[in-house]
């Protein structure tokens, strides 16, 4: 059976807020039901008929066709079940998700998988600033789950995250790990300035060396890491996404650090076996 | 009974519950895998001295490992889930992370589990680092090749040890040929060990002993030097020589299976090659609660 088919009609003037459309909140409605949900859109309310048009399907999956980057929190909360969206998607896609999995076929706005505490989010487009970091007032980004990136990424990537995993095969912005608590962060293109800045634990690898790394990393030189090649054989096999990890090799340059908080997380960026 | 010529007594042997985990040990290569299984599974023949029973269950492929080198599997088991994660401990802490380029996984999945990376990470002296891919968390702890690396965490399993049956044979060169072969076949088979050196005991025994400080002693009645001073011994004028083999597994089809494959290979060689009989050991219950029937298994 297919799925829930939300189909954008009509662009809204202002951003909507679609976290109160998730399959797990919307297992047992009718189609009648979920068209008449209110959804917030600035400083107002719209029913969700109003922009959708909306065709029943299987319950636990949700598919957002037509979308655009007016629609914020796109599955903020999941806790199970499949979310596709055919387009653009706003800010904070999968805000505090516990799990699930969100596929979005475009570009993403900020802050999405913030907070994320399970499940996985895949943005074949472009991402926006703080990918998987903390929620404004919040002392720690995601806690679990993986974040796959096909494009770019902005700035703050991984900011204050805790755990988890994100992925960008494209290039990512400035501060990339910033104030980073623990985790792994891959970055298959180039990364911008101050990389891992403020970083207590965790791993960020970068397949390109930056034009810059911190004063407060230091080197441990050239080495061969048993970590990757766990890394480069295990996470293929949960991500299918990954499988072009599973071709590199584990050799690094290790920069331990940011030494001005502590120094023990680590930057690895991959070298080419000569 | 017979197979071959060779009598089967109508015996069973007797085993006892045991609690068994398996490790994934990987290094550079073959070479220094194999250095470290074997440390590892040294001194680890009986639980009556050795405080536990190791043997090297197979080789791994790359492939088949989690780190994608090539490695080795061994099964441990002991008494107690308790003495388990003590053995662990002590043997991959002074074996497995003191093999240059070595690193060690959980080879068994289980909701019971015991420390693994988890109590020797505080080797790392503060520099430790741990990592969580695919929802298991991995000990990085650097040391002077690297870094070991070791699973945080390994599955206890409920097991059984001493399985066993008794070869007698012409002489002791009859009897070692016959029990290689019944090894060779016991290491086919997945989720069993053989734990006494090169998989056979020369010198088996019985509980107890005429010595209130003894546990075990001599199993007299397969001693042939002695079968004309013992009035309860099972051997005939021509059996010179008794070999064991122990078997442990993690489950009871492991061991029924590797006690039968055994037997056979054994039998294969027959009374011309001098294997006469095959026996094993019981102890009127005494020993444990797993009553692996000679005959039935056989069938």
């Amino acid at each position: 059976m297919s799925a829930l088919t939300l189909t954008l009609t009509a662009c809204p003037a202002e951003s909507v807020d679609m976290s109160p459309l998730v399959p797990d909140r919307l297992r047992g409605l009718r189609t009648a039901d979920v068209g008449a949900l209110r959804l917030r859109c600035g400083n107002r309310t719209l029913r969700v008929r109003e922009i959708f048009r909306v065709a029943s399907g299987e319950a636990g999956r949700l598919r957002v066709l037509r979308s655009t980057a007016r629609l914020d929190a796109v599955g903020a909360g999941l806790q199970a079940g499949v979310i596709e969206v055919h387009g653009p998607v706003g800010a904070q896609l999968g805000r505090k998700m516990a799990g699930g999995s969100i596929r979005v076929d475009g570009d993403a706005g900020v802050g999405a998988g913030c907070g994320m505490s399970g499940g996985s989010i895949t943005i074949t487009g472009r991402a926006g600033d703080f990918v998987g970091a903390a929620l404004p007032g919040e002392a720690a980004g995601m806690t679990a789950g993986t974040i796959y990136i096909r494009g770019d990424a902005g700035d703050r990537v991984g900011d204050r995250q805790q755990r988890g995993l994100i992925v960008i095969e494209g290039d990512v912005g400035d501060y990339c790990g910033s104030r980073m608590l623990a985790g792994t962060i891959i970055v298959l293109g180039a990364a911008g300035r101050y990389v891992g800045a403020g970083m207590r634990r965790g791993t960020i690898i970068l397949r390109h060396r930056p034009r810059l790394i911190g004063a407060t990393f230091n080197s441990c030189g050239g080495l061969k890491m048993e970590i990757l090649r766990l890394l480069f054989r295990q996470l293929p096999r949960a991500h299918r996404r990954l499988a072009s990890l599973k071709a590199m090799k584990p050799l690094a340059e290790r920069f331990a650090g940011d030494l001005a908080v502590g120094g023990h997380g680590e930057l690895l960026v991959l070298q080419d076996p000569d | 009974m017979r197979i071959n010529g060779v009598q089967i007594d109508d015996t069973f042997a007797e085993a006892f519950s045991m609690k068994a985990t398996r490790l994934v040990i990987t290094a550079i290569d073959l070479y220094w895998a194999y250095r470290a299984a074997n440390s590892f599974t040294g001194f680890a023949s009986s639980v009556i001295d050795c405080g536990c029973e190791a043997a090297i269950e197979r080789e791994l492929k790359p492939a088949e490992t989690p780190d994608g080198r090539p490695g080795i599997a061994v099964i441990i088991f002991a008494m107690s889930t308790k003495q388990l994660s003590e053995q662990v401990r002590k043997r991959v802490g002074q074996s497995v992370m003191t093999t240059a380029t070595s690193a060690c996984f959980s080879g068994l999945e289980s909701q019971s589990r015991i420390p693994l990376g988890r109590s020797l990470r505080f080797f790392g002296d503060g520099y430790q680092m741990s990592k969580n891919v695919n929802g298991i968390r991995y000990w990085r702890i650097p040391v002077m090749h690297g870094e070991f690396l070791c699973e945080e965490t390994t599955g206890v399993v409920p097991a059984i040890g001493g399985g066993n049956f008794l070869v007698m044979a012409k002489t002791s060169r009859h009897g070692l040929a016959a029990c290689r072969a019944a090894v060779r076949a016991i290491s086919r088979i997945h989720g069993a060990g053989t734990t006494f050196p090169g998989g056979i005991v020369g010198s088996g025994s019985k509980i107890g002993s005429r010595y209130s400080f003894m546990t075990a002693s001599t199993n007299h009645r397969f001693c042939p030097t002695i079968k004309g001073l013992v009035s309860d011994t099972e051997l005939t004028g021509e059996i010179g020589s008794v070999l064991e083999i122990v078997v442990d597994g993690i489950d009871e089809r492991a061991v029924r299976r590797a006690m039968r494959d055994g037997i056979r290979a054994a039998c294969a060689f027959g009374p011309r090659k001098g294997i006469y009989r095959i026996s094993a050991g019981q102890y009127g219950g005494k020993l444990g609660p797993y009553h692996f029937h000679l005959h039935e298994l056989l069938k």
